[in-house]
């Protein structure tokens, strides 16, 4: 488990981590989200004793991650899969890796298969590619066998396959009752990966609920109304409305928000309208994280109308 | 790349998921483990062998040179250069001057590379605590250097001979004891470079850091008329170093020489190390 309480990380004037203070809890795959410069890698770093956090602590397992002896024995993580000199093999790589925490040099092979790169273990890290790199940064992190696990964009540069692979890895660690902490920006991958979210916006927290919680919180999860009697439309809005429930009027339909499909349905019948549809329409996670964080985006680009991503 | 298998075998050796182990008591890790770790990178890497050629090539030609000019010193017209007889340790330690970059260069790259590169943030996770990371280091790049810095000794020693003929001394237990003395007073740079480039982190700041400090600043200094300035340059490592290295009885004792060289290597590291746990990897 990873804690943090009231982790925080100031540059100067500028507070890249505000106050942050959550459990990250095992046997769960826990997506980590937010815009580009949230603090989500600098939170990372703090977790992992490379960056001194300005105030607050991080702890792994109740205890600072500093203060272990084998650190990879309880944490792997991939952070940055640069972080390698691009003159050593992989397996040197590994072996140095491996012995620095006393880990059998057996594992350094073992992990290497896992990863898929036994073949190219010989070769020089300079050599691979961004996602060849990308498997080497996750054979680092699943070394020492350790029941905490954190990935910084773990799927960057790597193919469908890869994606595929990653996803399922994520779910058989975290079902081996494992703590797997994932930041990502792929929401549509994040719905498939992860049970749990975390999303911060400028240093600070938003959201740490279920992806179930976070789209059924969204106001773009609503119920659609369509009839061919504009006034029964009208009293039934009227009644919603009175009920402080959010309605729209679109393309002569409503858009409800804050009722079930259920509770509409049966107003509609009580008042006896007359309807041709009555369908949820249910948030993508990707709607549902851009109305979370659409206050903290830092780096938002000028021109979003026409902006699908 | 082939298909890839998605299972996550409990660990061989070490399997202790999902129940937080690795306690102190646990085999392997700590400042053992940290020394393994940094001697298996120092070796897998190609610049090392650079290093060490280059400090082999550097050796003979300056040894040789050096060799030449006493020679003819000693059979020009002009009595009053004459060096007489010479140890071929003596030359082999005057050689230094040029070819101790070789080692310098070895150490240096120990740490700033791993800043060029990023590979500290994976270092640090491995061995997270800053002293133990440094003390690892300086333990593997003293002890190589060390090694090299003797064995490179003992070349300019059989480089000079032959050169200075019948003005050559050879003793062999002198000999020794300079090759020995050369191989320590590398280390000791070694570990000096190592503090200064933990503290500068880029490689070209610390090559001009300690160039300057081993070469131009003393040179400046010794060309002073004032005999307090050209005295200052004794107190700097280089000169220190070869005080030590000559067992030099004047300015001071060649173990004052040895102290002032460990002081600066000491000093150093403790730079290196208060930047290292002050500022974010």
């Amino acid at each position: 488990m990873i804690a943090l309480r009231g982790l925080t990380k100031r540059y100067g004037a500028v507070t890249a981590v505000d106050n942050l203070s959550l459990d990250i809890a095992a046997g769960r795959v826990t997506g980590f989200l937010g815009p580009n410069g949230a603090g989500k890698s600098t939170t990372m770093r703090m977790v992992l004793g490379l960056d001194r956090p300005t105030a607050g602590s991080a702890r792994v397992n109740g205890r600072p991650y500093a203060t272990m002896r084998h650190p990879l024995r309880e944490v792997g993580a991939l952070l940055d899969a640069k972080a390698v000199h691009p003159g050593r093999t992989a397996r040197s790589h590994l072996r140095a890796m491996a012995r620095s925490n006393g880990i059998a040099g057996t594992r350094v092979d073992e992990v290497l298969a896992t990863v898929g790169l036994a073949e190219v273990a010989g070769k020089r890290a300079g050599t691979y590619s961004l996602g060849m790199g990308q498997r080497l940064g996750i054979a680092g992190a699943l070394l020492g066998d350790p029941p905490v696990l954190m990935f910084d964009e773990p799927v960057n540069g790597l193919d469908p396959d890869g994606v595929r692979w990653v996803r399922q890895l994520m779910r058989s660690l975290a079902a081996e009752g494992r703590t797997v902490f994932v930041s990502s920006h792929l929401m549509s991958e994040m719905q498939l990966t992860a049970d749990h979210l975390v999303v911060i916006g400028k240093g600070r927290l938003i959201a740490d609920a279920t992806i179930v919680e976070v789209i059924a919180a969204s106001s773009v999860t609503a119920v659609r109304v369509r009839g061919p009697e504009p006034a029964g439309l009208a009293a039934l809005r009227d009644r919603l409305v009175a009920g402080s429930v959010s309605v729209e009027s679109r393309d002569g339909g409503l858009i409800v928000t804050g009722a079930t499909v259920e509770e509409v349905g049966d107003l509609a019948y009580r008042l006896g309208v007359h309807l041709h549809e009555l369908s949820t329409r249910e948030a993508s996670l990707e709607e549902a994280y851009l109305e979370l964080t659409a206050d903290s985006v830092e780096y938002a680009a000028l021109a979003r109308s026409g902006e699908v991503a | 790349m082939g298909a890839v298998g998605t299972a996550v075998r409990p660990a061989g050796g070490s399997g202790n998921a999902a129940s937080g182990g690795g306690s102190g008591r646990a085999a392997g890790g700590g400042l053992g483990g940290a020394v393994a770790a940094e001697w298996t990178k120092l070796w897998s890497v190609r610049s090392i062998w650079w290093s060490l050629l280059a400090g082999v090539v550097l050796m003979v030609a300056t040894s040789a040179q050096l060799a030449i000019y006493t020679a003819n010193s000693n059979t020009n017209a002009d009595p009053s250069d004459n060096e007489g007889v010479v140890a071929v340790g003596t030359t082999a330690i005057r050689a230094l001057e040029l070819a101790q970059f070789a080692l310098v260069a070895l150490a240096m790259l120990a740490i700033t590379s791993e800043y060029s590169t990023g590979t500290i943030r994976a270092t640090l996770q491995w061995v997270p605590r800053r002293g133990r990371l440094l003390l690892a280091k300086t333990a593997v790049v003293g002890s190589v250097v060390f090694v090299a810095g003797a064995l490179l000794g003992i070349l300019g020693a059989f480089v000079a001979r032959p050169v200075l003929g019948g003005w050559a001394s050879f003793p062999a237990s002198g000999t020794l004891g300079d090759a020995l003395a050369i191989g320590l007073y590398l280390a000791l740079i070694g570990a000096f470079t190592l503090g200064v480039g933990a503290a500068l982190r880029s490689a070209v700041a610390t090559l001009i850091t300690v160039f300057m400090i081993l070469t131009v600043v003393p040179a400046l200094l010794q060309a002073s008329s004032i005999t307090v300035i050209a005295r200052v340059a004794d107190g700097l490592p280089g000169v220190a170093g070869e005080h030590f290295m000559l067992r030099d009885t004047a300015p001071y004792p060649a173990g004052v020489g040895l102290a002032v060289l460990a002081a600066w290597a000491v000093a150093g590291l403790v730079a290196g190390l208060l930047v290292l746990r002050r500022r974010d990897a």
